[in-house]
């Protein structure tokens, strides 16, 4: 039986796992955004954006629009890539407790 | 990891992604308070310049017109429009993620739009613009929009707007001017007022229904 593979656990939280979602379909998005789509509070979003960022898989730009701050994120072509081998990992593991 | 987590466990994170990556590919819908802005310019403009001009004047018709000044309705209307709907979508547009599709949907409404504003005055400083053309033209190149833009959103409901306008521009091609206007009114108040508040409505409800948790 081939070995199944492992999860990345950066990626496997819900919440990052949803933040790196939306921003694979979305070039780029504000805080606010992501904080309403996912439904999550500020302090938590923002420490998983940041173990996020730490990894590679966000780059994030502040800047001012009109005097107000704005901070956007952006998935990098390593979250991307990483994402994607997330997404065959559970694809191979749903595989496999489907044949159990 | 993976010992520990089930079949189930394991759907629930392939729902969660797809969920979230529709949510991130679906920014256009939060654009429903431009419906409900150009549905209330539509129809001040129809007042206005139905009160004592005509339905299709663009301005030349103010000096005859007299005190209504009703040949400016639709130049004032439409371009005080744009500029709102510029410094609104301005303000809002840091809320909401850069998509190609959205990108896609907006180039759709701008390149219909400009094409309205050129073509309108220019016809009708021509004096080659009646009611029943006016409203057909209005209607079908609507319909363009609304059609372009349902298809790449895959939304059924806004293709239904565009067939509801396409009805309209073909109903305006006959008829007294009255009906015209009716056939009119009716179309805005369907495919700008009750679509853009259903869209806002289904907007709102999104935001509150989704929560995830670390």
């Amino acid at each position: 039986m081939p070995e199944l593979p492992e999860l990345n656990p950066v990626i496997h939280g819900k919440l990052r796992l949803a933040v790196l979602s939306l921003l694979s379909s979305a070039e780029e998005a504000e805080f606010t955004w992501l904080r309403a789509k996912t439904g999550s509070t500020d302090g938590n979003l923002g420490a998983q954006l940041a173990k996020l960022e730490e990894a590679g898989y966000v780059t994030v730009t502040k800047q001012f629009v009109q005097r107000k701050p704005q901070t956007l994120y952006r998935m990098t072509e390593v979250g991307r890539a990483a994402l994607s081998e997330y997404v065959q990992a559970l694809k191979t593991l749903l595989g496999a407790a489907m044949e159990e | 990891m993976q010992e520990e987590m089930s079949g189930q466990d394991l759907k629930e994170r392939f729902a969660l992604i797809e969920t979230m990556i529709a949510e991130g590919r679906r920014s256009t819908e939060s654009w429903g308070w431009v419906f409900v802005l150009w549905g209330v310019a539509y129809f001040v403009a129809i007042a206005w310049a139905s009160w004592s001009g005509g339905l299709s004047v663009w301005g030349h018709h103010s000096v005859q017109v007299g005190s209504m000044y009703s040949g400016l309705a639709w130049p004032v209307t439409m371009f005080s429009g744009a500029a709102l709907t510029l410094w609104i979508g301005l303000r809002r547009g840091g809320r909401h993620p850069g998509t190609v599709i959205g990108r896609a949907v907006t180039s759709v409404w701008i390149g219909i739009g400009a094409s309205m504003l050129v073509l309108f005055p220019a016809l009708s400083a021509a004096g080659r613009l009646d009611e029943h053309s006016f409203v057909a033209l209005v209607a079908a190149m609507l319909g363009a929009a609304n059609a372009g833009s349902g298809l790449i959103l895959r939304w059924k409901m806004q293709m239904a707007c565009a067939l509801v306008w396409w009805m309209a521009a073909v109903a305006a091609c006959f008829g007294t001017v009255s009906q015209v206007t009716v056939v009119f009114l009716v179309a805005v108040f369907v495919c700008q007022i009750a679509f853009g508040v259903y869209t806002m409505m289904r907007e709102s409800r999104r935001q509150r229904g989704c929560v995830v948790h670390a």
